[in-house]
């Protein structure tokens, strides 16, 4: 579905990341799932850009989008009144299972793992949030996800942060290894490729679902362009995921 | 401006390339708004495609490395085909052998029950035929003439431009009886990664970057007898209109779609407009 949204509201967290909020009555939105933005009625930059759903709630659209290149560079020079094209909901995303979970959000990561967060809030299911960025200022939705996990560990590369469970200085990875995994039944992580190896690599006794992310073509599961070897053989990102079981995916291939 | 073609009649001269909508099956309103589809290339053996990263993005284009990801010629056969011939457009399907008997095994498989044959002898992201057969006179001739004796149906030559002149290759392939030329596929095209200092990508660049090379393209073959259907960075009704003026007799829509799935119906609107 391609629709011209108005941008209704326009967030700065930091520097470079922004949300955008949308008037969008009666989609079925799951987490995972992403909208494709055209950037320029131009046509350079050429592609869409793919950007997670963070958060739906009553007919309100929150996308949040951090300035990477030249595309996201673009987006973030619109402002409230402004009209994008959207093109979605799309890819498959997930339901969130009734099991008690273990979040693993690294940098921008946590934008679609917010919105899987309120859907566990929403039908009480138990869950931890584990959130790492770079730096303090990288920290996005703080308060919003400790309003509503059950716990919440916040870890940065450079600062200690003060949280829950005391002083962290470190990477997702490194707190993942220092949790009691028997707490939890399922992991669900978004992060960069390299957050998304080592996870792989520690081998957690609990199955991990991985939102994938990558630079797509159309989006929508006709170019094949977001191969992922998965499971041995090559699945779309977009129409067949975004969201795969971590230990099935060959980052190798 | 009649819109009948190798004998057959089109809805429209505006037609959805290769590659890059599949095999028409999703978004059906596109597929039957368009004169035919151009399936993706058909192999004789399925293929899982290249390794990632098969995109990249370069100014007004893109390059992409899918490297003829598809089911094979049989899995088209039973599970595709009698579902996109469901559909209201011409089906011509676009043919990728490795060999010379593939290309002539796949149009065997395939018999009569398409529109026509696009032999694809320009894709420059597999090692075996592609666009290694498009750049030889002779491979390109022999080619035709061996498939032409397998089938009636309409025969289209999808030709390259690179590294070789698309008017002497298109020559010897009319001469040994194909119907069309689609031309052009993507360009040769590369990107580093400065970091890593290797490089991101080698593959085909299409989008509107190679619109202006593809009119010459076109241009350059345009009095060669058989109708050629234009291809390269079409984005609306005006760029099709400019390959009308090139020479072409249809235009076929790709890498727009990516960006903007319903182009094809915007471009058949603004091309009424503009042609009357």
């Amino acid at each position: 579905m391609i629709r011209s949204l108005k941008i209704q509201r326009k967030k700065w967290f930091n520097k470079e990341t922004f949300a955008l909020e949308f008037h969008l009555p009666g989609i079925n939105a799951r987490p995972g799932q992403f909208f494709q933005i055209q950037v320029s009625d131009h046509l350079e930059p050429f592609l869409n850009r793919p950007i997670s759903i963070a958060s739906y709630n009553n007919n309100k659209l929150f996308l949040i989008i951090k300035i990477v290149g030249k595309g996201t560079k673009v987006l973030s020079t619109k402002e409230a009144g402004d009209y994008l094209t959207l093109l979605g909901p799309l890819g498959k995303g997930i339901k969130a299972k009734r099991r008690t979970s273990l979040l693993l959000a690294g940098g921008i990561g946590v934008a679609p793992l917010y919105f899987l967060a309120q859907q566990f809030y929403k039908n009480r299911i138990n869950f931890t949030f584990l959130y790492g960025t770079k730096t303090q200022e990288d920290m996005i939705l703080k308060w919003d996800i400790m309003r509503i996990a059950n716990e919440s560990i916040f870890i940065t590369e450079t600062t200690s942060v003060k949280t829950t469970s005391g002083n962290k200085k470190g990477t997702v990875v490194s707190s993942a290894k220092e949790l009691n995994l028997r707490d939890y039944e399922l992991a669900y992580a978004c992060g960069p490729k390299g957050m998304l190896i080592e996870l792989q690599k520690l081998n957690l006794p609990i199955p991990i679902y991985a939102f994938c992310e990558d630079f797509l073509g159309c989006g929508y599961g006709l170019c094949l362009g977001c191969a992922i070897m998965y499971n041995g053989e090559y699945k779309r990102i977009c129409e067949d995921g975004p969201v795969f079981e971590l230990k099935g995916i060959d980052f190798e291939e | 401006m009649k819109n009948k073609l190798f004998g057959l009649a089109f809805k429209n001269r505006v037609f959805l390339a290769s590659g890059v909508f599949g095999f028409g099956l999703k978004y059906k309103r596109i597929t039957n708004s368009v004169g035919a589809i151009f399936t993706k290339g058909i192999t004789f053996e399925s293929r899982k495609g290249n390794p990632p990263p098969r995109i990249f993005e370069t100014p007004c284009g893109l390059i992409n490395w899918v490297g003829l990801e598809n089911p094979g010629v049989d899995n088209f056969c039973i599970k595709i085909l009698p579902k996109l011939k469901q559909l209201k457009p011409r089906i011509f399907v676009n043919i990728a052998g490795s060999t010379i008997e593939e290309y002539i095994k796949i149009v065997e498989r395939i018999g009569n029950g398409v529109d026509g044959f696009e032999i694809n002898i320009s894709c420059p992201n597999v090692k075996e035929g592609g666009v290694a057969f498009g750049q030889n006179t002779k491979i390109a001739a022999r080619l035709v003439s061996l498939v032409r004796k397998k089938t009636s149906l309409p025969l289209i030559v999808k030709l390259t431009p690179n590294f070789c002149d698309p008017l002497v290759i298109a020559k010897a392939c009319v001469e040994a009886g194909a119907d069309g030329i689609s031309l052009i596929n993507t360009l040769y095209a590369m990107a580093f990664d400065i970091k890593k200092k290797r490089p991101l990508i080698t593959g085909g660049l299409s989008g509107p970057a190679i619109k202006p090379f593809a009119l010459y393209c076109v241009n350059r073959v345009r009095d060669i007898g058989v109708p050629i259907i234009g291809i390269g960075g079409i984005c609306s009704g005006q760029d099709a209109y400019e390959f009308f003026l090139a020479g072409a007799s249809a235009v076929a829509i790709g890498s727009v779609i990516l960006r903007e799935p319903y182009a094809p119906l915007r471009i058949i609107k603004e091309l009424k407009q503009l042609m009357g």
